[in-house]
Parts: C-alpha cells; structure tokens; sequence
C-alpha cells in the first residue's frame, strides 16, 4: 500500500531523464565451454619446433533431432577427412545428416578466413559428438482421458578440426600376432617363492 | 520489489501493532491523471480561426521546449585533411645528385598553406616548433606500435586516435605480434600542416605529417605460433607520411597518430606465407574449365 502512493507520486511529479539507449551489456549469450576452446592463443613457436597444426572448434547448439540418433552420425564422421566426411553424409538419409553437413561447411570457413589453415581439404575430423539440449515437456492425449508426458527432445553438436591428413587406422590384431604373444607369456613365466 | 513474502507479513503485524486500526481507510486511493495537453479556456473556445492561431503561436512560444539530447565529444576527424602527395621518387633518388640535393632542401616554408595552419596550430601552442616535434613524433609512433605488440589498451588509446585505432587493431585478436624498431635511416622533418574546424567555427583540429624513413622488423604469428608474415631477423626499410593530430581548442590535448599516407608508387608489399584459393568461374555440370579458356 505504501509502495503504490510511493509510485504514484513519483511518476506525478514527471521524470526528466532521457533516453539513452546504451547497450551496457557486452554479450547477449553466455558462450559455451567448446565456442571458447577457439579462443586460446599459443606463443609463437621456435624454429626447431615441428610445426603445430591448427585446431577449429565448432558446435551447433539447439538441434530438434534425437541425441541417440545424431550419434550414430557422429560415430560414423569420427577420423575422416573432411572431404569423405561431407560426401557420405551428403548421401545419407537421415535428419541429422544435412545439419551436421552445414556445420562442417561452416567450420571450415571459418578455418581458412580465421584460423589461418592454407588448404581447406587438409582437415580431418579428429572429434565429433552429439550431446543433450534442453528438452521441453509436454502433454500427449491418449485413449479414455489417459495422458503421457512427452518430452520435445534436442540434441547439441560438437567437432573438432585438426589439420593435416587423417591418421591412419590401427591394424587389427591377426590370429598369428595374438598366438605370438600368448607364447611370449609361457616362456616369460618364471619360478617364484622358491630358492 | 526485492522484499521476500515472509518479512513483509512480519512487517504488517508490527505495523498493525503500533498503530492501532481506526475509522481512517486502510489506504489512499490517490487519483493520478493523464498529462494536461491543449487546454482552450471557455471564453476563448468560439474565436475566429485567425485568433484562435494567434493564440497557438503565442502559447508556443512560452512551453518549456522538451529535446531529447544527448551529448557527443569529437576527439578526432574523421580523415586526413588534404593529404599530403609525396613526390615520385622521394628516397629513391640519393642524395649526392643534383635532384637528391633539391630534395633535401625542399623546406616547409615553400606552401603558403601550410604556413598558416602552422601559425594557428602555434597560437593554440606556443612550445610547438617544426624543428623539436618531429623527434617527438617519431617517440610516439615507437610507442604506439610497442604498445600494439604488447596488446595494451589503455596506452594505444592516448598515443593513437579514435579513427586509426581500428585500422591498427583489427584482425589482430588472436594473433601475436613482434615488432622492434632498429633505427632511423635519416632525421624525419615535418612536411604539411594543415588545419580544420569541424561542425562549428573555431572547433580547431591540426594534423601534422611527418615524413620517417626507418628501418623495422615485423613477424606475426596466428593463433598457433606459426609464422604468417615477416620475420623476426628480417629488417626492412619504411619509408612512410604519418599523420599527426591534435585538438587544438582543448587545453589537455596531445599529439596523437592519425593515420598514413602511403603513396602509389611505393614498392609493393611482401607476399603473405600461405597460398589463398581463388575461386574460379561458376560452372555447368556439362562444361569443363579448359573449354572455357
């Protein structure tokens, strides 16, 4: 009661102030984790040094697809190069395959106007993954006045660029590698707890 | 309102407590109207049209003029005033011929122009001699370009003006920048002076270029630590116009860079160390680039 004859005669008397519109606050989002790994800078390297190569950090935040499914298309992109990568996912039916696609287009932009990468097909894909957005809840009408509580899923995207060519993958373990071993084992074997 | 529920319903038992109710409503309901716009007096509501303005203009006149303002303070222009043209061949001629020698001797007191910006620029600053400032000129721009290599704000800000900070400072967030000055090649000497008023008459701003031929070492490195442009142990020789001002009518004012004339026919930079794409002609599936050749 007293706040409201408070207000009242204040606003009676007429405020002078004009307007200013300053834009007093200097960003309008809080940045995630992954947008500021773009932001570290390394001293500059020795001439001995093997050269670094450069990384570019890119995310997509807010994707109305399915983190489960989206990681299927993550797992599939994981250790290409970047040209292989954009053609299978280019022929690949899914959602999350076009999205991921414009992603990567943009991040390697980005690599050769900001990060001083020289050639934009000498980037590989070193990390790629899928993580959980903000899920909203909702209700779904079922038979006989029955309700369920549905949840309007998003997924946010995450890669890492690395330059230079992909690294080879492991070989696999043959059968003579694996038997190899296993008698190395016998005959390393020695007596123990005795004179 | 930052006051939670629980504090506020103690705050009303005390209240109640300490002022016993009475016959006086709880509350005041404060009637608050609307801003009192035209108001047209009784006796003046039915005058002919001619009165009735009359009466409109003299009204006017006497309401308090309500601007919304909102101040701004020009610490610097916009751009060089009347640049400076260097003549062809300056520093490549030497000077034992007969033109270095001309050269040499070109003194500022040849344009009359220049001569009386310099006689305004000293009303405002009697301690302002072309003879002392260019050394202070040249302490400046090594300062300036130490304290861009350092990346510090504040100091870049007094030594640099409002339009060439951008022009120093852009694209070099994430980079890291070295540079040293070895030595000055040959004395600079100031050679054009120039004086404006901006928005109004007698807002004065003076620019004064001065001509530096110098010997620099410049690297940076991006974001990585790898060499994109110079080297560290790679001196080169500058040879540059850089422009000087200063707001003359404010009595704390400094001389701060301005910017640079660089002339046409300044030999062309070095190229940078990484290759860049340029993108081809737009083609038909059905077409193939050597056809169009």
């Amino acid at each position: 009661m007293e706040l409201s004859l408070c207000e009242s005669g204040w606003f009676a008397a007429g405020s002078a102030f004009p307007l200013s519109c300053i834009h007093t606050s200097t960003s309008l989002q809080k940045l995630g984790k992954w947008e500021k790994k773009n932001r570290i800078v390394y001293p500059p390297q020795l001439p001995g040094e093997p050269r670094r190569p450069a990384e570019i950090y890119h995310c997509r935040r807010e994707i109305k697809y399915s983190k489960d499914k989206m990681w299927y298309l993550a797992k599939l992109i994981k250790g290409m190069s970047i040209d292989q990568a954009l053609a299978q996912l280019e022929f690949n039916d899914k959602k999350g395959a076009k999205i991921i696609k414009e992603v990567l287009l943009e991040a390697q932009e980005m690599a050769v106007r900001n990060h001083n990468v020289e050639f934009k097909s000498n980037l590989h894909i070193a990390e790629s993954l899928a993580g959980k957005g903000h899920y909203t809840k909702r209700i779904r009408l079922h038979g006989k006045g029955m309700f369920g509580i549905m949840k309007i899923v998003k997924c946010h995207y995450f890669v890492k660029l690395v330059e230079g060519p992909p690294p080879l993958p492991e070989p696999r373990k043959t059968g003579f590698d694996q038997a190899k071993e296993y008698v190395q084992q016998l005959r390393s074997r020695t007596l123990v707890h005795t004179l | 309102m930052g006051i939670s529920a629980a504090p506020r319903q103690h705050a009303v038992a005390m209240e109640s407590l300490l002022r016993p109710p009475r016959a006086v409503p709880a509350f005041l309901v404060v009637p608050v109207r609307t801003k009192r716009r035209l108001f047209v007096p009784e006796w003046a509501r039915e005058l002919p049209h001619e009165e009735k303005e009359k009466r409109l203009q003299s009204l006017i006149r006497t309401l308090p003029e309500e601007r919304m303002e909102r101040t701004f303070y020009l610490a610097c222009t916009a751009s060089i005033i009347d640049p400076y043209v260097p003549p062809e061949g300056d520093a490549r001629v030497t000077s034992l011929s007969k033109e270095g020698l001309k050269q040499r001797m070109e003194k500022l007191k040849q344009t009359a122009a220049s001569q009386l910006a310099l006689r305004k620029v000293k009303d405002h600053d009697p301690n302002f001699s072309t003879k002392t400032f260019p050394e202070v000129a040249q302490e400046i721009y090594v300062e300036a370009h130490n304290s861009l290599a350092n990346f510090n704000k504040q100091k870049l800000h007094s030594l640099v003006t409002e339009r060439c900070y951008p022009d120093m400072v852009r694209g070099n967030r994430y980079k890291t920048i070295r540079w040293s000055f070895v030595e000055s090649l040959e004395p600079p000497r100031v050679v054009h002076v120039r004086c404006t008023s901006v928005v109004n008459q007698g807002n004065l701003y003076g620019q004064v270029t001065v001509r530096m031929h110098t010997r620099q070492t410049l690297a940076i490195y991006d974001r990585f630590g790898r060499l994109m442009y110079g080297g560290e142990k790679l001196p080169k020789d500058v040879l540059e116009y850089v422009v000087f001002e200063r707001y003359l009518v404010n009595p704390y004012g400094t001389w701060r860079m301005h910017g640079k004339i660089v002339p046409e026919w300044a030999p062309p930079k070095d190229p940078i160390v990484k290759t860049v794409m340029i993108p081809g002609p737009t083609l038909d599936p059905s077409q193939e680039y050597e056809e169009m050749k």
